[in-house]
């Protein structure tokens, strides 16, 4: 979403009566993909793991579109060191 | 005409009978003068329609009333009860900036035009009106008048007269559409010419937000979706038009439309596709240590014609 403020100092403030410029804007843009990375430690012995990803749209806390969900069945498997 | 000059006739018209009364050798003159001056002042009233500022909230909102239009044009009439536009008011807490802050009064008539910059956009046809109904509004809102509150919004004439035309002014009684219409009986219809941007993203853009509004004495900034479309979806080689993709055959639902949340899913799940690739491994920081780890990359695309999300 675009951080604005009222362009007085840093400090980001909601409210069309007080924004006045954007300060950062972490918005997903056109044509532009974004990328993320999650390293999950998985405590042992599991073995076996279901990542789920959910991706929503929140217009305000507690009000939430879903958007996406996606469920991977993963197996940690790796030969073990004699 | 408006009010001032109504009093005005009214003076000149009571002196004319003073005159023809009390002096006759002026009798022809005044008689003459009195001709000329009702054609000056009726004659361009007939050709152009008033000039009147509405003066209250309920002669603007007759102005603006849309069932009118719903007689022939039931289905869009339909669509557009299902579009924010139908209930630009609603739901933008002009409550709250009128209790506190830069906006805020001390008593509904103390409100003037000043008070609503957010209108620029919301209720655009205020500018048209006197402080009056700028006064008569506030106390809707303070008064949470929900029933008026639901006739103001953003209705047919809007798009239709008053921002149908960028370059120059919209005539009067003239309405646009994307193309010309036949010409209808007067008593039936306006003329209906071609607006050149009515199919354009400017259309949109005259409300749907370039950044701050620094013409008010009290700057504002709400949505910045048009700044958004002109300066990162054109230049990434975006071509599509809001209407392309927001009006598709001409719905005047101009999705998305909040309260229909499936719809609303929907559209976000075919603007935002999403890709999950996941690593499995045993990571090994030290020897004859082992941690299994799952590595999750996502990737969101967007196909969108402005950034998700806005405002």
């Amino acid at each position: 979403m675009p951080h604005s403020t009222d362009s007085l100092d840093k400090t980001m403030v909601y409210g069309p009566d007080k924004k006045l410029g954007i300060i950062r804007d972490t918005s997903i843009q056109p044509f532009a993909p974004k990328e993320e990375l999650f390293e999950i430690k998985v405590p042992e012995p599991i073995k076996k793991v279901n990542v789920e990803v959910n991706f929503s749209y929140q217009l305000r806390p507690g009000d939430t579109y879903p958007i996406h969900r996606i469920v991977k069945k993963i197996s940690i498997e790796a030969p073990q060191p004699e | 005409m408006d009010k001032k000059m109504n009093h005005s006739l009214l003076t000149f018209y009571r002196s004319l009978l003073h005159g023809l009364f009390l002096n006759k050798k002026r009798h022809r003159l005044i008689i003459f003068k009195s001709v000329i001056v009702t054609i000056i002042f009726i004659f361009p009233t007939l050709c152009n329609g008033s000039d009147q500022k509405p003066d209250t909230l309920k002669q603007l909102i007759e102005m603006y009333d849309p069932t009118g239009c719903r007689e022939c044009h039931e289905e869009i009439y339909a669509q557009w009860q299902n579009s924010h536009h139908s209930r630009s008011i609603t739901g933008i807490f002009m409550e709250r900036y009128l209790k506190k802050g830069p906006l805020s009064v001390k008593s509904p008539k103390e409100a003037t035009k000043k008070n609503f910059p957010c209108f620029k956009c919301h209720l655009p046809q205020l500018e048209k009106a006197t402080d009056t109904v700028a006064a008569e509004i506030a106390a809707v809102f303070l008064n949470n008048d929900r029933t008026t509150m639901k006739q103001l919004n953003i209705s047919c004439m809007v798009c239709h007269q008053d921002k149908g035309i960028v370059h120059g002014l919209p005539e009067k009684n003239v309405m646009y559409g994307p193309k010309a219409e036949k010409e209808y009986p007067e008593e039936e219809h306006m003329r209906v010419k071609k607006s050149p941007i009515m199919k354009r993203s400017v259309m949109c853009g005259q409300c749907h937000g370039l950044g701050p509004n620094l013409e008010f004495e009290h700057p504002i900034q709400c949505a910045t979706l048009y700044g958004s479309y002109l300066h990162a979806y054109i230049p990434a080689g975006g071509s599509n038009t809001c209407q392309e993709c927001h009006m598709k055959k001409a719905d005047h639902t101009c999705p998305p439309n909040f309260n229909d949340r499936k719809e609303v899913s929907e559209r976000l799940r075919q603007a935002l596709p999403l890709e999950v690739d996941t690593l499995s491994y045993r990571f090994q920081p030290f020897e004859k240590i082992f941690v299994s780890t799952i590595v999750v990359k996502t990737k969101v695309t967007s196909k969108a014609g402005h950034r998700i999300p806005d405002g």
